[in-house]
């Protein structure tokens, strides 16, 4: 049988689930073989995933390792996966960063682990399933499938005011997404009722086509719109919709952290990517411009609140609101080295904040603490700990050479070529990241040892090896992307070839008055 | 009356000789629950057998006044399965409780046939009786028990404002037979729209009748703001009971508008559409923002009931557009199987918990049930994620029809579809707090693990298989739910 012929795609998403229910019938009382299980099944769909890589064929501009079956013949709705360059890549990254996420829950989660790993499997399923899906109604089942493992993660295994982030978490990320649903239903129906017949109408890809050959009405693209904008803005998140955000990366357990910062927080941006820009084009042509300027104003106001926080997860939850912002402003400048670097930014941000949290999560397991000004002087008693640190906080710095650098700077080159006022914000931005990152650097790991940290004495030990394990890939992948970028660039210059070429055809709708 | 008209209507004679069979049994075996239980069971599969066999030949009888056509057939089997599920979830906790089991089968059964009648009318006066034949076992049903002060206080407000609005619902057919001169549904559609075509305005008369009848059905179906007996009657009435009520004659009240409205009335509808939609956003609404306030999950059930009342009500405000006619009928059947397997479920384990005698349905009785009851912590999520509308359940699928044919329908069903999806956030907060305490707070003390009865566990189990089945493959369902929508508008 030729690999060409397996259904690789609904594999690498259904695997972990096949694993999350073989855990579901492993004892209790044997936490080492759920640990393995679930550790197996991620590498696993890891493994598969990364066939999908070799096979993937960069120069065809369809989408790849297509799998169509009819589900609800009705409504034309079906079970359509594939992928495109970017899917590929952020499969890859999902699947990576699901068994990274699993080692590292090896220790520090010891209270109902059977749940946890079974909840972290469903998880990838649906990060996956979002990535993959080429139906419109499929992706809103995979899209929501996410909520609810998210939504235990946070709300068992987090700290003392989970539930209240979960909450929080789940009641924002579900009024933006059942108003997306809506739209999704009302594009279909406009379909439908323009070709008078149901085949199709969530098909991405016929969708697509209609939107580039006869186009939506206006009234319907600008609700469907601002309806699908609201569902990926909450995620991504942007401004003003980030509040969310540093409630639950404070309260998840690492791996949870790990999850939304890498993996959830591009499902908006991957969103707006592939279903709005695509099928909405006219509208968000209109909408471009105000959403560039609530990047803008992301990237300033993430950094500056960066810049005081007191406790070191926030602090990094709010540099992803500052890096999320280059990329909403890299998709929304509608040019190609800003799309190019909103992507670069977004598989970047995943690894480099991947593993800022889980370092932070290494360090919390001996200290149980992370307010900032409790610690200093940690470098003396963990060099090998604040080494790794150090790494990725100049990765996320932007530092050339590393891969945090190649992302920003294609966002701004192409941001100038848009306008030289909004390139001269977003980087004046970056020196702003430079302080906060290096103040917090300078703040834990330089000077004495602190009375804090002394006070532990032998429980403060330096990282170990497989935590080690957990953060090495993600190092080596951040300096292959930051040497080599163009090993993704040509990965997605298909996709971003496509998403420019529909939207240059259009122009905005007349909404505003200034218009 | 001939033996064709016999034969149509064997399905309901059925029913009625087995609820018959029911108490001759305690009568000759008294107090033997596993007879009556036997005896149910075979009943209500024959009567299910015979409703597939009457349905195959979509037929009327009594010259009209019964009619059996794909509707009938597909509410029929739901009301069946439901009966049937509820007599699983019931035997352990009246036992707890030395409450009879046989006489509680037997009224239920006796109140399948009142629905039955309602799927099958074709004329008002049948469909008033069907409504009075599934309302007064419902009455019994919430006072079992008997010496439990609230299940009493609560069967007399359903008793009192139920007999309230069945006279308000009589009234509005009385000036509805006085205009039209006929009670045969049909005739009154025929002759309305001969009214309607006559003059724009509705005479007074009309919009009387029109007017008495919406309350009574609004009463019926417990619509804000005819809605005010539901929680007290809900969380007084047993639970096992409660599940019922909050199923069999909310949905069987629907069946009766789907006749009425849609049969009879539907050439006034666009007099009555914006009502609909007044009605449907004013009960999801408030439906939802009550349940929000309420630390009693049966009450908190009893608003979140009333909430999809409304989500119903968009199936028809969308009829009323010619552009979603079929849709808007079929998301309204679809949402009914939906929600009778989801509801039923929930109240079934919230049944299972108070198996013990003096267990309430406050949140807290719900702590740490994930690690003392896994199992009935996952089911109870399910209902609750399915509920809330969430994919790949029942409940997400048929609340993706609904706004499906609001969306369709435009105009004011479309602003429907908004606040719906609105609603159904706010929703999500009340039905996960249930699932925080089962997973994320620990209960206080050490209770007592819960043994569930194998009638209990196979019923939760179906429920729970039919709320994945009808999100995943809505396929199976849809076809003959479409089968049904059609054969009200042909």
């Amino acid at each position: 049988m030729n690999i060409a012929d397996l259904p690789l795609i609904s594999l690498i998403t259904f695997v972990p689930l096949v694993g999350a229910v073989v855990i579901a019938f492993l004892p209790r009382n044997q936490p080492g073989a759920i640990r393995v299980t679930a550790l197996v099944f991620a590498l696993v769909s890891f493994g598969l995933s990364l066939l999908l890589l070799v096979g993937f064929n960069p120069t065809n501009p369809n989408f790849q390792y297509q799998e169509v079956h009819d589900w609800i013949p009705v409504f034309g709705i079906q079970y359509k996966v594939g992928i495109d360059g970017l899917s590929a890549l952020l499969v890859v990254l999902t699947t990576t960063l699901s068994w990274i996420s699993i080692l590292a829950s090896f220790r520090p989660i010891k209270e109902r682990l059977k749940e946890y790993m079974i909840s972290f499997l469903i998880l990838e399923v649906g990060l996956i399933g979002v990535f993959v899906a080429l139906d419109l109604f499929l992706f809103y089942i995979f899209w929501e499938v996410v909520l609810v493992p998210m939504y235990l993660v946070i709300g068992i295994w987090g700290g003392s005011n989970r539930i209240y982030a979960t909450i929080k978490f789940v009641l924002y990320t579900l009024v933006g997404s059942l108003l997306m649903l809506v739209a999704i239903l009302a594009t279909a129906f406009s379909f439908q009722g323009a070709t008078g017949s149901w085949v199709g109408a969530f098909d991405f890809v016929t969708l697509r086509g209609f939107a580039a050959t006869s186009g939506f009405a206006g009234n319907l693209q600008v609700f469907a719109f601002l309806a699908f904008f609201l569902a990926f803005a909450i995620k991504v998140p942007m401004f003003p919709f980030h509040t969310w955000l540093p409630d639950a990366h404070v309260e998840a357990p690492t791996a949870g952290s790990v999850m939304l910062a890498a993996i959830l927080l591009k499902l908006g941006a991957y969103g707006f990517i592939r279903f709005a820009l695509p099928i909405f084009p006219a509208a968000a042509r209109t909408f471009g411009p105000l959403i560039i300027v609530l990047s803008l104003i992301a990237i300033i106001y993430g950094a500056i609140v960066a810049l005081v926080q007191p406790d070191w997860k926030k602090l990094i939850a709010y540099s992803s609101v500052t890096h999320m912002g280059f990329v909403t402003l890299g998709i929304f400048i509608f040019q190609e080295q800003g799309l190019q670097g909103a992507i670069l930014q977004m598989i970047n941000h995943g690894l480099i904040t991947g593993g800022l949290f889980l370092l932070v999560g290494v360090m919390y397991e001996r200290t149980h603490d992370r307010t900032i000004a409790k610690f200093g002087g940690l470098a003396s008693r963990a060099p090998v700990y604040s080494a790794a640190f150090g790494f990725f906080v100049f990765a996320s710095v932007g530092l050339p050479g590393l891969s945090g650098f190649v992302g920003e700077f294609l966002v701004l080159l192409g941001s100038f070529a848009y306008n030289p006022w909004v390139a001269a914000i977003a980087t004046s931005c970056m020196i702003l990241a430079a302080g906060y990152l290096l103040y917090m650097f300078q703040r834990i790991f330089t000077g004495e040892l602190s009375d804090f940290l002394r006070g532990l004495g032998n429980h403060l030990t330096d990282i170990s090896p497989i935590e080690m394990l957990t953060v090495v890939p993600l190092a080596a992948l951040i300096v292959v992307f930051g040497l080599f970028p163009g090993l993704l660039l040509h990965m997605v210059q298909g996709t971003v070839t496509t998403v420019l070429t529909e939207l240059n055809g259009v122009s905005a709708i007349r909404v505003f008055f200034w218009q | 009356m001939s033996w064709a008209d016999l034969a149509t209507i064997a399905p309901l004679a059925a029913a009625i000789l087995v609820a018959g069979l029911v108490i001759v049994t305690d009568i000759v075996l008294p107090g033997r629950r596993v007879p009556a239980l036997i005896v149910s069971f075979v009943g209500l599969a024959v009567v299910a057998g015979l409703v597939i066999a009457v349905g195959a030949h979509p037929a009327t009888a009594f010259a009209g006044a019964y009619r059996v056509d794909d509707l009938t057939t597909y509410l029929d089997l739901l009301f069946v399965a439901v009966i049937a599920l509820t007599l699983m979830f019931a035997p352990d906790y009246l036992a707890a409780r030395d409450l009879p089991l046989p006489e509680f089968a037997a009224v239920l059964i006796f109140a399948l046939s009142g629905v039955l009648l309602i799927s099958a009318s074709g004329d008002l006066l049948i469909l008033f009786l069907g409504l009075e034949l599934m309302v007064l076992p419902g009455y019994l049903l919430a006072g079992f028990a008997k010496r439990d002060a609230l299940s009493t206080e609560g069967a007399i407000k359903y008793f009192l404002l139920g007999s309230f609005s069945s006279a308000i619902f009589l009234f509005g057919l009385a000036f509805v037979w006085g205009l039209t001169g006929t009670t045969r549904i049909d005739g009154v559609a025929t002759a309305l729209r001969a009214i309607v075509a006559g003059s724009t305005p509705l005479t007074p008369g009309l919009a009387m009748g029109l007017a008495f009848l919406t309350t009574g059905v609004a009463f019926k179906i417990a619509a804000v703001p005819f809605h005010y007996w539901t929680p007290d009657a809900y969380q007084g009435s047993p639970t096992p009971v409660t599940g019922y009520l909050s199923v069999v004659p909310k949905v069987g009240a629907f069946a009766l508008i789907l006749r009425l409205f849609v049969g009879a009335l539907g050439p006034l509808s666009a007099d009555w559409d914006i009502i609909i939609v007044l009605l449907a956003a004013a009960t999801m609404t408030l439906g939802n923002l009550v349940a929000l306030t309420q630390d009693s999950v049966k009450r908190m059930l009893a608003y979140s009931s009333i909430a999809h009342t409304g989500y119903m009500l968009i199936g028809l405000a969308a009829w009323s557009s010619p552009n979603s006619r079929i849709e808007g009928l079929e998301g309204l059947l679809y949402y009914g199987a939906a929600y009778a397997a989801m509801n039923l479920g929930a109240f079934a384990v919230i049944a299972a918990l108070q198996r013990r005698t003096g267990i309430s349905s406050q949140l807290e009785s719900f702590a740490g049930l994930g690690r003392r009851e896994p199992f009935l912590a996952i089911l109870m999520t399910l209902f609750l994620l399915s509920l809330t509308g969430i994919p790949p359940t029942a409940g997400f699928f048929a609340k993706a029809y609904i706004i499906l044919a609001a969306v369709q329908a435009g105009g004011p069903a479309g602003i429907l579809a908004v606040i719906a999806v609105l609603n159904a956030a706010a929703a999500a907060f009340y039905y996960l707090r249930v699932v925080v305490y089962m997973f994320m707070r620990e209960p206080r003390g050490e209770p007592a693990p819960i043994f569930l009865g194998r009638l209990m566990r196979l019923g939760l189990i179906v429920a729970a298989v039919l709320t994945m089945v009808l999100g995943l493959v809505p396929g199976l369902l849809l076809p003959i739910v479409g089968n049904a929508a059609r054969a009200l508008t042909l």
